[in-house]
C-alpha cells in the first residue's frame, strides 16, 4: 500500500515538473489574455473553463506548474544553503561562535516562521522575488537548528574521534566526516521544508504579496478565485486541488526517506 | 469506548456556538458596510468619498442640491445672493439652529469653520482646494456672512452642499485640533457622531432636537435610532456579509454578486450612477511612445472598450465616452470617444512609423521595440482593467508592462517617477469643474503632461462662468471634443455603485453626489 | 531551551520564576528580532511618503527627526526597547495614529479566533491522536490516520474556502440567526484548528504508541488496569511534555493562519491590519504586530512548560 503511495506521489511530482518544462507547448492559449467568454464551466470550455476575466484556467495552471514549485524549491535551497551553514558551523566551531550562532537562531525562532517572512516582506516590498526570498530566510533558523543538533550528535560518535586523535584539523573532519553522513538526514529534512516552503510561497502569493495579480501562481488564482466562489467553483478546487496534492506528494516522498524499507517479499 | 473520547469534541463545539451566538442586534439599529477604511475621516481635511457615507447625515450644509433636479435648495442659509460680478456672494442663514453639543449655529460659526478647513497648518486635501479662488468670509450680522471670491467661481454653491464644506461646530474645532476632531465630531444634522474606532466601525445615533430639515429630505426627522458603519474592504466578502446578516446595507457590491443577490426575495439592488469621471487611463504625452497622438489614438481603438466593460463590470455599467460619466452636469454625448476598430489601430501604428518587421510579432520603430508602461491603482478593479488592456495591446504587437500601486501614495510614487504611459486615475464629484485640475497646463491632477493654451481656456471661462450655466454647458462640451481629438485619455466605464440592501430596509437614497445615502429618510420595514 | 545540567529537584515556585525570566528574554529577543529584520530588509522607511503629496522633501525630513530614524541605528533600537516596554510602539507612517492603539483594537478578534482554535486544535489532535495510536487496526484508527494526514497537507488557503463554500450553498438549511456566529467565529476555528491538530495528532499518536509497549504498562495491566479510559491515561501521561511543547510549536502556525482565516472570512483582526500595513509600507504596523504576536507565541510556550513541569516533576530538575 505504501509502495503504491509512493509510486503516486513520485508520479505526480514528475508530472508537474515534464507540465511546467513543456507549458509553452502544451498551454492551449496566453495566460494573460482572454481567450473566451469569463467564467465559463469545465463542460464550456474544455478542460478546465474560464476565469472572471476569461484566461483559460488550464493555461494558467500550466504556467503556474513553473512558478509555484519552482519559486518555493528555490526558497528551500536558500533555507538548506544557508541553515545547513549555519548549523554545521556552529556544530563544529563549538564555544563563543556556536553560542553567538545559536542565540540568533533561537532568537529568531521566537517569531512565527511565517510571520518573520511577511515581516520581511514588509522590508523588501511586495513582489514574488521578495517572497521567494522571505520565505526562504525565514525558514532558516528552524532548519539550522535541527543540523546544528544533527551534527552534534554525529560529533559524538567513534569515527569522528578517531579522526581527531589522527591529526585532522576540525574543517576537515567536518567535511570528510560529518557532511556524508549528514547528507541523508538533511536531504530527507530538507524534503519537508520544501512542502513547508511550497505551502508558505502559495499562501503568501494567495494573500496578495506577490504584487501582481496577473501571475499564475496557484495561491494567486486560489485567492482570484474567491470572488467567484458561487457562481464558479471549479476556480477554486482546481488551484487548491493543485496545491494540495503537491503538498502530499512531497509529504509522502520525504516520509518514504525515513520509513524503513521492508523487503518486497516479507509483504 | 470510542464514543467517550469524541465527548470532548463534541461538548467543545457545543460550547463553541453558544458562544459565538452571545451578542445580537438591537431592535432600532442597523450595520451600514463600507469598503475602504480611509486614513483620517475629518470631512474638512480628507479627501476620502467614503467618508461622507456617515458623514453627511452628521452635518447640515449652508447650501443643499436636488438629486434630481440638480438645483441648489436653502439649508442652514435661508437665502442668499450673489453679486452681478459674482464676486460677492451673501448667505442668510437661519435663525433655529444649534449643534448637537448646543453651541448656537451663526455667522461666526461659519467663519470658524472656512479658518479651520483653510488653515494651511491643517492640510486640507479637498474642502479647501472646493473653495477655490476664496479671498474671505466676513460676517455681516450676527446671521449674515460674506464670501468674496478673487476671481468668478461657479463650482462655489455645489462646493458649499458637499460634507467636506459641512458646518461643524466652533467649539469642537478649537477644543480637539486637527488631528483629534475627527474622532470628536460635532455638526448639526440629523445624526449625532458618537464613536469611530479605526478600522473597525465607526457608530452615530439620532439627533432628537432636529427641527431644520431641508426640502431634499422627505422626512423631517430620522426614524433609526443607531447606525453602526463597518468596514469590508475585500469586495469578496460584501456579499458574504449582507448573507449572514452581519450588515444590512453594502455598498460596491461585484456585479455577480449583486445580480445573485438582487434575484433572490431577501434583498434589493440599488444601482447609484456617480456624477463625475468614469473609470480611466490617462496617456502620458510627454513619453515616447504615447507623446505621439497617433499612437495614443491607435491604442484606443485597439481596444474593445463594451467587451471590458462586460467582462468586469457585468450589465451594470454604461461604456464611458467622455471624459466625464453621463449623468454629470456638462456631461455630453456629441463627442464620444472613437469605437474599437483593430484596422484602423494597425494604420494609425504603420503611419507613425511602428512596425512588425522582423516578425517577432512586436512592433518597432528605429530598432526601438513598442513598449507601453501602465500604472493601476488596486481599487475599483482598476488593474482588472489594466490587465485586458494589457492583452488588446499584446494583440497589435506592443510589448506591455503592468503595474500596481497597492495605495493612493505609492500611485503618486509612480507619477512623480514618470515612468509610466498610462495611469488610472479619477475623481467624483457634482460639479464638471473637477476637470480642471486634470486638464489644464498646471493642474495639480495632470498626470497626463499636456499643455494646451485653447484647454487652458475652455476650463478656465468655464470655471468662471458663474450666471451663464448655458455657456458653462458649452464650454464643457468643447473641451471635451479637445480632450477627445487630442486622445489624452482611454475612458472605460461610467461608475455605477450597486448599493444591496436587506428587507429590513426602506427608504434608501443617495445625494447630488451618488456615493451618500440620506440616512434621515432610511426607515426599517414593519 | 533547556539546559542538562543536574541539579537537586528545586521548588515549584523557583522554577516558575525561571521559566518566566526565561520568557522574557526570550520576548526581548523576538522584539529585536522584528526591529532589526525589518530594518535591514526596508532601508529607509520614509522613502515611501516623500511622493504622496502628503509631505514636502523638507517635511519629511522634519518627520525622520521627530521620529528619530535620523539617528544610528543601535541608537533607535534602544529606544524602540524602552517605548516598548512603555507601550509606546511608535505611530503608523501611514495614518500618523499611534501603532499600540491601532493593535490593541483588533487584539481581542484575532486572540478570540487563535484561542477557539487552540482549543479545537487540540481537542481535535488528541482525538485523532488517540485513536490513530490506540485502535490502530479498527475503523476509528485508521480514519484518524487518514484525517491526520490530510490535516497536515490540506492548506488553510483551500480547507477556508470550502468550508465557506459549503456554508454559503447551505444558508437555506440553517436555523434563522445561526449563520452569523458559524460563519464568523466558529467555522474559521474549526478551519484552523482542523489544520493545527494535525501536528499534534502525530506526535500524540507516536508517544501514545510508544509508551503502549513500555514495560511500566505491564505494571498498570497488573493491578487490574487492563483496559479503558484508566488505562489510556496512564499510557497518554508520560507522552503528555512533548504533546504539549508540541502544541506550544503550532501555535506558531495557528497564529499565522488567523491571518488566512481572517481574510477567507472576512472577520477583523490583525490579519488584515498586518497585510494592509506591508502592501502599504507601514512599516511601523507590520513590525509591531509581529512583535506582539511574537510575545503571545513566547507566551504559549512558556505555559507549555509550566505544565509539562506540572506533569512530570522530573523536567523541573532540568530547569
Amino acid at each position: 500500500m505504501k509502495r503504491a503511495a509512493d509510486l503516486l506521489a513520485l508520479s505526480w511530482l514528475v508530472i508537474i515538473v515534464g507540465l511546467a518544462v513543456f507549458a509553452p507547448l502544451i498551454a492551449p492559449a496566453n495566460p494573460y489574455h482572454p481567450i473566451a467568454e469569463p467564467l465559463l464551466s469545465p463542460r464550456e470550455h474544455f478542460p478546465l473553463g474560464t476565469d472572471g476575466l476569461g484566461f483559460d484556467l488550464w493555461s494558467r495552471l500550466l504556467y503556474g506548474c513553473r512558478i509555484s514549485p519552482g519559486a518555493s524549491m528555490l526558497a528551500a535551497l536558500l533555507t538548506l544553503s544557508l541553515g545547513s551553514l549555519l548549523g554545521f558551523a556552529a556544530a563544529v566551531s563549538g564555544g563563543l561562535i556556536d553560542r553567538l550562532i545559536s542565540a540568533v537562531i533561537n532568537a529568531a525562532l521566537s517569531v512565527p516562521a511565517l510571520l518573520l517572512a511577511m515581516l520581511l516582506v514588509a522590508g523588501f516590498g511586495p513582489g514574488l522575488t521578495t517572497v521567494i526570498l522571505a520565505i526562504g530566510l525565514g525558514g532558516a533558523p528552524a532548519f539550522a537548528r535541527v543540523v546544528r543538533t544533527l551534527s552534534l550528535q554525529l560529533m559524538e560518535k567513534e569515527y569522528v574521534y578517531a579522526a581527531e586523535a589522527l591529526g585532522g584539523s576540525r574543517l576537515h573532519i567536518a567535511i570528510r566526516h560529518l557532511l556524508p553522513n549528514a547528507a541523508g538526514h538533511i536531504v530527507s529534512l530538507a524534503t519537508t521544508h520544501y512542502a513547508w516552503a511550497f505551502m508558505g510561497v502559495t499562501t503568501l502569493t494567495f494573500l496578495g504579496l506577490a504584487g501582481d495579480p496577473s501571475l499564475p501562481d496557484w495561491g494567486a488564482i486560489l485567492n482570484n478565485g474567491r470572488a467567484f466562489l458561487i457562481e464558479a467553483p471549479w476556480l477554486v478546487l482546481a488551484p487548491g486541488l493543485a496545491i494540495t496534492l503537491t503538498i502530499l506528494a512531497i509529504h509522502r516522498i520525504g516520509a518514504s526517506f525515513t520509513e524503513p524499507k521492508l523487503p518486497a517479499r516479507i509483504r | 469506548m470510542t464514543q467517550k473520547i469524541f465527548k470532548p469534541l463534541i461538548i467543545l463545539f457545543c460550547a463553541l456556538i453558544l458562544y459565538a451566538c452571545s451578542g445580537s442586534k438591537e431592535a432600532n439599529s442597523i450595520v451600514y458596510g463600507l469598503t475602504l477604511a480611509p486614513s483620517g475621516i475629518d470631512p474638512h481635511l480628507n479627501a476620502s468619498a467614503e467618508l461622507g457615507i456617515p458623514l453627511s447625515s452628521v452635518y447640515d450644509t449652508l447650501v443643499f442640491q436636488d438629486p434630481a433636479s440638480g438645483e441648489f435648495v436653502p439649508g442652514l442659509a435661508e437665502r442668499w445672493t450673489i453679486s452681478d460680478d459674482a464676486l460677492t456672494y451673501t448667505f442668510y442663514l437661519r435663525h433655529d439652529v444649534t449643534f448637537h453639543d448646543g453651541t448656537p449655529f451663526n455667522a461666526e460659526a461659519v467663519i470658524a469653520n472656512v479658518e479651520y478647513t483653510t488653515n494651511p497648518d491643517h492640510h486640507s486635501f479637498k474642502a479647501a482646494l472646493m473653495l477655490g479662488p476664496l479671498a474671505s468670509v466676513d460676517k455681516l450680522d450676527e446671521y449674515s456672512v460674506v464670501f468674496r471670491l478673487d476671481e468668478p467661481y461657479a463650482p462655489l454653491l455645489d462646493a458649499l452642499s458637499q460634507v467636506y464644506l459641512g458646518m461643524a461646530s466652533p467649539l469642537a474645532l478649537e477644543t480637539w485640533g486637527p488631528s483629534e476632531y475627527q474622532f470628536h465630531q460635532v455638526g448639526s444634522g440629523p445624526y449625532r457622531f458618537v464613536e469611530y474606532v479605526p478600522n473597525d466601525h465607526l457608530t452615530i445615533t439620532r439627533y432628537d432636537d432636529y427641527q431644520w430639515a431641508p426640502s431634499i429630505y422627505d422626512q423631517e426627522k430620522a426614524s433609526i435610532d443607531t447606525i453602526v458603519f463597518r468596514f469590508y474592504e475585500d469586495s469578496a466578502t460584501r456579499a458574504l456579509a449582507l448573507e449572514s446578516g452581519e450588515v444590512d446595507v453594502i455598498g460596491e457590491v461585484p456585479h455577480l454578486d449583486a445580480a445573485r443577490l438582487d434575484s433572490g426575495e431577501d434583498f434589493e439592488l440599488h444601482p447609484i450612477a456617480i456624477p463625475g469621471q468614469p473609470l480611466q487611463f490617462m496617456f502620458n504625452t510627454q513619453r515616447a511612445p504615447t507623446d505621439d497622438v497617433r499612437v495614443r489614438q491607435a491604442l484606443i481603438a485597439a481596444v474593445d472598450r463594451p467587451e471590458i466593460v462586460a467582462t468586469i463590470f457585468g450589465a451594470y455599467s454604461p461604456v464611458a465616452n467622455a471624459p466625464l460619466t453621463a449623468v454629470t452636469k456638462g456631461y455630453t454625448a456629441d463627442s464620444p470617444f472613437p469605437d474599437y476598430d483593430p484596422e484602423r489601430a494597425v494604420d494609425l501604428l504603420d503611419t507613425a512609423g511602428w512596425r512588425d518587421d522582423d516578425g517577432d510579432g512586436i512592433r518597432s520603430r528605429e530598432d526601438e521595440p513598442l513598449q507601453i508602461q501602465i500604472v493601476a491603482p488596486s481599487w475599483g478593479l482598476n488593474s482588472e482593467v489594466a490587465q485586458l488592456l494589457r492583452a488588446a495591446w499584446e494583440k497589435v504587437g506592443a510589448t506591455v508592462e503592468l503595474e500596481i500601486a497597492p495605495g493612493f501614495g505609492p500611485l503618486n510614487e509612480a507619477q512623480a517617477a514618470g515612468e509610466y504611459h498610462l495611469i488610472g486615475i479619477n475623481l467624483f464629484d457634482s460639479d464638471p469643474d473637477l476637470l480642471r485640475p486634470f486638464y489644464t497646463s498646471d493642474g495639480f491632477y495632470n498626470w497626463s503632461g499636456f499643455t494646451d493654451a485653447e484647454l487652458d481656456g475652455l476650463l478656465t471661462q468655464a470655471a468662471q462662468a458663474t450666471l451663464d450655466t448655458e455657456l458653462r454647458w458649452g464650454l464643457y462640451a468643447a473641451a471635451a471634443t479637445r480632450i477627445r481629438d487630442q486622445a489624452l485619455l482611454i475612458p472605460i466605464r461610467d461608475y455605477v455603485n450597486l448599493v444591496v440592501t436587506n428587507n429590513r430596509l426602506q427608504g434608501l437614497h443617495f445625494s447630488a453626489q451618488g456615493w451618500f445615502p440620506l440616512l434621515i429618510d432610511l426607515k426599517l420595514a414593519p | 531551551m533547556v539546559s542538562f545540567t543536574h541539579r537537586p529537584e528545586t521548588s515549584a515556585l523557583r522554577t516558575v520564576v525561571r521559566r518566566l525570566l526565561e520568557g522574557l528574554i526570550t520576548a526581548w529577543a523576538a522584539v529585536s528580532v522584528t526591529f532589526f529584520a525589518l530594518r535591514l530588509a526596508a532601508g529607509d522607511p520614509l522613502s515611501g511618503l516623500l511622493s504622496r503629496g502628503l509631505a514636502t522633501r523638507a517635511q519629511i525630513e522634519a518627520l525622520r527627526l521627530s521620529l528619530g530614524y535620523d539617528a544610528p541605528l543601535h541608537l533607535q533600537y534602544l529606544r524602540y526597547l524602552a517605548g516598548f516596554i512603555r507601550g509606546d510602539l511608535g505611530v503608523s507612517l501611514y495614518t500618523r495614529r499611534s501603532v499600540s492603539q491601532e493593535i490593541l483594537s483588533q487584539l481581542p478578534a484575532t486572540l478570540e479566533l487563535a484561542l477557539a482554535g487552540l482549543l479545537i486544535a487540540v481537542v481535535l489532535g488528541f482525538v485523532l491522536g488517540i485513536l490513530s495510536a490506540w485502535k490502530e487496526h479498527h475503523c476509528a484508527g485508521k480514519l484518524s490516520i487518514l484525517l491526520t494526514g490530510l490535516a497536515t497537507a490540506l492548506p488553510v488557503t483551500f480547507t477556508g474556502i470550502l468550508a465557506l463554500y459549503v456554508l454559503r450553498s447551505g444558508y437555506s438549511y440553517l436555523p434563522e440567526g445561526s449563520v452569523r456566529p458559524i460563519q464568523h467565529l466558529v467555522l474559521p476555528a474549526l478551519v484552523l484548528g482542523f489544520a493545527t491538530a494535525g501536528g499534534i495528532a502525530r506526535v500524540v499518536q507516536a508517544g501514545l504508541r510508544d509508551s503502549m509497549r513500555k514495560p511500566y504498562m505491564l505494571a498498570v495491566q497488573a493491578r487490574g488496569i487492563q483496559s479503558g479510559l484508566r488505562y489510556l491515561w496512564h499510557a497518554l501521561k508520560p507522552s503528555l511534555p512533548p504533546a504539549i511543547s508540541m502544541c506550544a510549536l503550532q501555535a506558531a502556525f495557528l497564529l499565522s493562519g488567523t491571518v488566512i482565516t481572517e481574510t477567507i472570512f472576512a472577520r477583523p483582526g490583525l490579519g488584515r491590519l498586518l497585510i494592509d500595513s506591508i502592501l502599504d509600507g507601514d512599516f511601523p504596523i507590520a513590525q509591531g504586530i509581529v512583535a506582539v504576536v511574537a510575545i503571545f507565541y513566547t507566551l504559549s510556550h512558556i505555559i507549555a512548560d509550566l505544565l509539562s513541569f506540572a506533569i512530570d516533576p522530573r523536567l523541573r530538575r532540568r530547569a
